[in-house]
């Protein structure tokens, strides 16, 4: 048995616990919100069971354990001997949390248990055992006072060929609570003499007490491979009938040390955790994470592969034999080439794709908990669940959603006292919409509440300067405002929003997605957050630029327009500056040659071009030799081949086999400030 | 080793008191049950039976039923069932199974 080594399975344990700890939480949500469904209910006593299950086939006896009582606790509901109330759900999305520290703790190979979970546990086992026995000794909740299950289990004669043997079910009952073998019998259908026997049949029956606070299901469980071959009955022992209890048909101190001992972790608090068979889980968790593919997209890359194969071998065969009449099919096998080429790429890019659903689902939670502590009403909506993202997207536009949401709770929606006064409906909504629009995926956070307070945030960024007193903006202005480092408008910093992290923070995590956010607002009917996103991050759409010999590429993204500057539109400004007049406004000259120190470029800024780019709401013009063209270009990673580099993100391969370097727009406006600030 | 070998033993070796003497195989689990059930049936009829456990490593259920109703059928006949070289893989499986009494096991565990 102990030859197989469990630790490859952690991963795959952690990963799925946690994916049935969110079922758990998505199902308590909607049991809290009024539903009556009864699978929800079985949702979340499924999930538990096999995080319980899976914790103690890997020896996290914490874990276990914790999950155990919950689980008796769910049996209850799920039996309907418990009803459920507010009260009951709060109490288990704690228990949900706790189980999720717990299992971040296993993974990282630290204790699971602490006090916290110890005493979520301690609550859950007086609940389990308030209700099932009338607990007697306030002192010991979870060992003596709970009752067990009598169970008669009585082989049928072909049990045995089944591959089950009663020794396992026993030992397995062993690991639940405390068991004792009251009876074991031959039944009378038994042969009376050895020559009749077929070993193989099984003729014994036994009666069984299982002491401890053990769920029927977990005793079902057991059993649920030899179910049709035997006849079982598991009956709840009278909480009276448990303290004169002695196994009759056992010597009880022989058998004493060996079952006796597995009771321990469901009777004994057990912060002295059991020694852990694994200690390797610290550097199995360091491993780079995985992802999870549907089939059917392994099952059309795997087409896509048959193509490519099939054209491969038709090029090969007319690159055997080749004669000019064949031009024409070999430009025909290129073409397929090509075509098969772009869809593999399609086909391996959708790989790494996931629905942004994995992402919405943690915002009922969320809703809910800020719901109670700000007592306000929302409704939340989700829309576009299935709307597919990269997946390293997908990992860093949580935390920015969760601030957009939180502060739409916050500060956008308004109490339900206020909302009647301004005539709304008491309950506020919450919209998250996610949708394609062109290459992008558009997600937008919308609520009904006030809107941004204006006069507040004008007043704040005169006091802050970023604004003249009396200076004239307009709604879009104001929205730029609360974009900028450290602007908050919270009266008071509420533990929610107000912890120095702000808009530009969420702005600034954005951006290194290669997205963009923006905000429109309407005084008294709301505000919408609108992020937008990146397909994907492995491959930008970009303009390919000339700089002396070298070439460069501007993200397609950045670009406002490219134009060709005539003399008298360039101004020279104190300080050795360059400025150009462009749309109402003078933007700084960026040479690309001096800033990246290129040989043999065009110096005369009317002979090159200069390409308008915007970032962080600032524009300047890059100038640049040529335009060469447009292009998808495969980001390739600069510091994982080099090192960082000031003003570019990246490089590709182009198509001739030479080396572009992609521009950081961002960091080359940031270059020129500074190139500004010093001259 | 030595017990699977006595596994195979077509006479059987006899105690001192003359009572017949099977030892169980190490790996006595429903696999070999036919061969043990063959062997204890030529034995049956020597009166006492006395089982050697020494060499046991695996057991499982069918193997202590096969005991269990070899006892009976001794008893039965007037005979009885011994034990020499019980182990604790025995006493564990047996106690679990609460068939100690039935096996008529010594009530501990020494060779």
């Amino acid at each position: 048995m102990g030859a197989v080594d469990l630790t490859q399975f952690h991963k795959t344990f952690f990963e799925e616990s946690l994916e049935g700890l969110d079922a758990m939480e998505a199902a308590l949500l909607a049991l809290d919100s009024g539903s009556t469904d009864h699978e929800l209910v079985h949702t979340i006593f499924r999930a538990a069971h096999s995080i319980k299950g899976g914790a103690a086939t890997f020896g996290f006896a914490e874990v276990a354990a914790f999950t155990h009582v919950a689980e008796s606790l769910l049996e209850e509901v799920r039996s309907e001997r418990r009803g459920v109330d507010g009260e009951l759900i709060d109490l288990l999305l704690r228990s949900v949390d706790c189980l999720r520290a717990m299992l971040d703790h296993t993974s990282h190979g630290l204790p699971a248990a602490d006090a916290d979970s110890e005493a979520l546990r301690g609550e859950l086992v007086r609940l389990v055992s308030g209700e099932a026995a009338p607990a007697p000794a306030a002192a010991t909740p979870a060992a003596a006072s709970v009752d067990g299950w009598a169970i008669r289990f009585v082989a049928l004669p072909h049990l045995l060929q089944t591959g089950n043997d009663p020794l396992r079910l026993f030992r397995e009952l062993q690991q639940l609570g405390q068991l004792d073998v009251c009876r074991a019998f031959v039944v009378d259908a038994a042969p009376t003499q050895l020559a009749e026997l077929d070993p193989g049949q099984c003729w014994l029956g036994w009666e069984l007490r299982l002491h401890g606070a053990v769920a029927r299901a977990d005793v079902a469980a057991v059993f649920d491979w030899v179910e049709g071959d035997c006849e079982l009955t598991i009956e709840p022992i009278a909480a009276a009938s448990v303290a004169p209890v002695a196994p009759v048909a056992v010597a009880p101190t022989l058998v004493a040390p060996p079952v006796a001992a597995p009771a321990a972790p469901v009777a004994s608090p057990a912060p002295a955790s059991a020694p852990r068979p694994v200690r390797e889980t610290a550097a199995a968790s360091s491993e780079g994470s995985s992802i999870r593919v549907g089939i059917d997209k392994v099952d059309a890359l795997i087409n896509m592969m048959g193509e490519l194969v099939i054209t491969q071998s038709m090029l090969s065969d007319i690159g055997e034999h080749f004669h000019l009449s064949q031009l024409e099919r070999l430009r025909e096998g290129l073409l397929q080439l090509e075509r098969n080429t772009r869809e593999l790429q399609e086909s391996v890019m959708r790989i790494r794709m996931l629905p942004i659903g994995s992402v919405f689902n943690r915002f009922p939670r969320l809703v809910r908990d800020l719901e109670r502590k700000l007592g306000k009403q929302v409704k939340l909506e989700l829309h576009g669940e299935h709307t597919e993202l990269d997946k390293t997207v997908l990992e860093k536009i949580g935390d920015p959603l969760v601030h957009l949401v939180r502060n739409a709770i916050d500060h956008g929606l308004e109490s339900p006292e206020q909302r009647r006064a301004a005539g709304k409906n008491e309950t506020g909504t919450l919209r998250l919409d996610a949708y394609h629009e062109g290459g992008n995926i558009v997600v937008q956070i919308s609520d009904d509440g006030a809107g941004l307070n204006r006069a507040a945030i004008v007043a704040k960024a005169e006091q802050r300067g970023l604004i003249r007193p009396g200076q004239e903006v307009d709604d879009a202005e104001v929205a730029e405002l609360i974009f900028q480092p450290g602007f908050s408008t919270a009266a008071q910093a509420t533990d929610l929003s107000g912890r120095g992290v702000g808009m530009d923070v969420v702005r600034r995590n954005v951006r290194d997605l290669g997205g963009s956010v923006g905000v429109r607002s309407q005084s008294g009917k709301g505000s919408v957050f609108t992020i937008a996103l990146p397909l994907t991050l492995a491959i930008i759409d970009g303009l390919v630029t000339a700089v002396g010999e070298e070439r460069y590429i501007v993200p397609l993204i950045s670009i406002v327009e490219s134009l060709r500057l005539r003399p008298e539109m360039v101004r020279k400004i104190a300080g050795g500056g360059e400025v150009f007049h462009f749309r109402n406004e003078y933007l700084p000259i960026m040479r690309l040659h001096r800033a990246f120190g290129c040989n043999a470029a065009i110096t005369e800024i009317e002979r090159g071009i200069v390409v308008v780019v915007e970032e962080e709401g600032r524009r300047v013009g890059l100038l640049v030799d040529d335009l060469l063209g447009q292009q998808q270009a495969v980001v390739k990673s600069l510091e994982a081949h080099y090192q960082r580099v000031q003003g570019i993100s990246g490089a590709t391969i182009l198509s001739d086999g030479s080396v572009a370097l992609i521009v950081d727009v961002c960091g080359v406006v940031r270059l020129g400030q500074r190139g500004k600030a010093a001259a | 080793m030595g017990g699977k070998r006595a596994a195979k033993n077509k006479q059987p070796p006899a105690a001192a008191d003359g009572a017949a003497v099977v030892c169980l195989p190490a790996d006595c689990r429903l696999a070999v049950q036919m061969a043990l059930k063959e062997q204890l049936q030529q034995v049956l009829q020597h009166g006492d039976i006395v089982i050697d456990a020494q060499a046991l490593e695996r057991v499982d259920t069918a193997a202590l039923q096969l005991l269990v109703l070899l006892r009976r059928e001794l008893e039965h006949n007037g005979g009885a069932l011994a034990w020499r070289g019980t182990n604790e893989v025995l006493h564990e499986a047996a106690a679990l199974l609460g068939l100690e009494q039935s096996l008529n096991l010594p009530t501990a565990t020494s060779a």
